[in-house]
């Protein structure tokens, strides 16, 4: 077993999340808040408003003229989309680099967070839930401590695998059998350093068993059921594979029926192109 | 030369020189058929078992369910000069999450999909690579016929 508190002193080694994302967060869930609030805090950090026009100026938006300023894609856009795209341009950093230890090449962790993202969010909408910044990011980050864990998933996966194909583990539970701490614990932990929202904090750490949350079981529920789906739909999925558990009260928690379940994953097809568009940011 | 296969969709060719790819086979199934002798080869990627979960989705993009796309492979591999008997059909994917029973097994109902269509049809299956938790990708050489698979933190092998 490896030793936890170095595992989490890594931590500190992730490119810290831009301010910029929790500042959108809180403007976007603030009912008051004006889209020249928002502009104002994108407009400070350059690196964020260049990817922000670069990605509103790709085909996939259609837009009628090149956009150059914030405020212009507030306008054509609206509030909600920009926030997510400022969400977007703010994770990247980690989440877009390889993870040996997963089997995943550059861009694919990003891939998957992405797409995890966008169909929780309709998912979210669908619910009537609010605070969907909040369903979006989590889902998106979900996954941060896995570019810890990546490192000791690597040293470790012949003894990790054993325990998914010969015991009936799942990968998170066999990494924390293996290694000590999995990869959604350390997730919680990282967006805790990061200063999140209890709820953000709850979502990530319960991400596979979100029947054990406690003030945010729904948004749990939710981002679980969009990782289920992405993780069936196999884009930028690793050597974990589908070593998950399936939780059917979830899934019922959720009131999807069957069919309901089928039509979202046959909702699918149009993500996948909403996702190349936004994997450029 | 890569010829990329997407999520819900499909590509038949008689370009020797084309290896055809569907990466990241979750709940979904790939369908590879080859023709040896008109060395023609398919790949098909979809999603679900049947396209009565919604028509107009079929009719847009027949390659999302088994029961439109099945056919759609079969007969733009016999417009190439494929011939059914001749045909070296696999099967991969249909992968589930642990626990995931009945139907919500999205992954055993896309196989079974599969083989009722091929049961019905008399095609014969030559092999198959599907279940479990894993995840596949599938490669096609037109050329030889020759398919690999890979499971992602296993490797590749040639079936």
């Amino acid at each position: 077993m490896s030793d936890i508190k170095s595992i989490i002193k890594k931590i500190d080694h992730l490119t810290p999340i831009p301010q910029v994302a929790s500042k959108v967060m809180s403007i976007a869930e603030d009912p008051k808040s004006s889209m020249y609030d928002l502009s104002k805090v994108i407009i400070y950090d350059t690196a964020v408003t260049a990817n922000l026009l670069k990605v509103l100026n790709s085909a996939y938006f259609g837009l009628p003229e090149k956009v150059d300023s914030v405020h212009q894609a507030i306008v054509y856009l609206g509030m909600a989309q920009v926030v997510d795209l400022v969400l977007l341009s703010a994770s990247g950093e980690n989440l877009q680099k390889a993870q040996e230890g997963y089997d995943l090449e550059a861009g694919e962790l990003w891939k998957y967070s992405v797409s995890s993202a966008l169909l929780a969010r309709e998912l979210a909408e669908k619910k009537g839930v609010k605070e969907t910044h909040l369903i979006f990011t989590a889902a998106l980050l979900k996954d941060i401590g896995k570019v810890i864990l990546n490192q000791y998933v690597k040293d470790s996966f012949d003894k990790i695998n054993a325990l998914v194909t010969k015991q009936n583990f799942t990968f998170r539970e066999a990494e924390k059998e293996v290694i000590g701490i999995d990869h959604a614990e350390l997730g919680g932990m990282v967006a805790e350093n990061w200063k999140f929202s209890p709820k953000m904090v709850e979502i990530i750490r319960h991400h596979h068993r979100p029947q054990e949350a406690s003030i945010s079981e729904f948004e749990s529920a939710i981002v679980y059921m969009a990782d289920t789906i992405c993780m069936m739909m196999g884009i930028g999925v690793g050597s974990d594979g589908l070593a998950y558990r399936f939780h059917r009260e979830v899934v019922e928690s959720l009131e999807l029926t069957e069919s309901e379940f089928q039509k979202i994953i046959a909702g699918f097809v149009e993500k996948v192109k909403q996702l190349e568009a936004m994997m450029n940011i | 030369m890569n010829l990329i296969v997407g999520v819900s969709d499909m590509k038949v060719t008689n370009n020797i020189k084309a290896t055809l790819v569907t990466y990241s086979l979750g709940s979904c199934i790939g369908i590879s058929i080859y023709d040896s002798v008109a060395r023609v080869g398919g790949l098909l990627h979809y999603m679900l078992p049947e396209s009565n979960l919604d028509l107009e989705k079929a009719k847009k993009n027949p390659y999302m369910f088994a029961d439109t796309g099945i056919p759609a492979l079969f007969k733009a591999a016999y417009k190439l000069g494929a011939k059914k008997q001749r045909l070296k059909v696999i099967i991969i994917g249909g992968s589930q999450i642990l626990d995931q029973k009945e139907f919500f097994n999205i992954g055993k109902r896309n196989e079974t999909a599969a083989r009722k269509i091929f049961y019905k049809n008399n095609v014969i299956i030559s092999d198959k690579d599907v279940g479990g938790v894993v995840n596949r990708t599938v490669k096609l050489a037109v050329n030889n016929g020759d398919t690999w698979i890979k499971v992602s933190g296993k490797g590749e092998r040639k079936i």
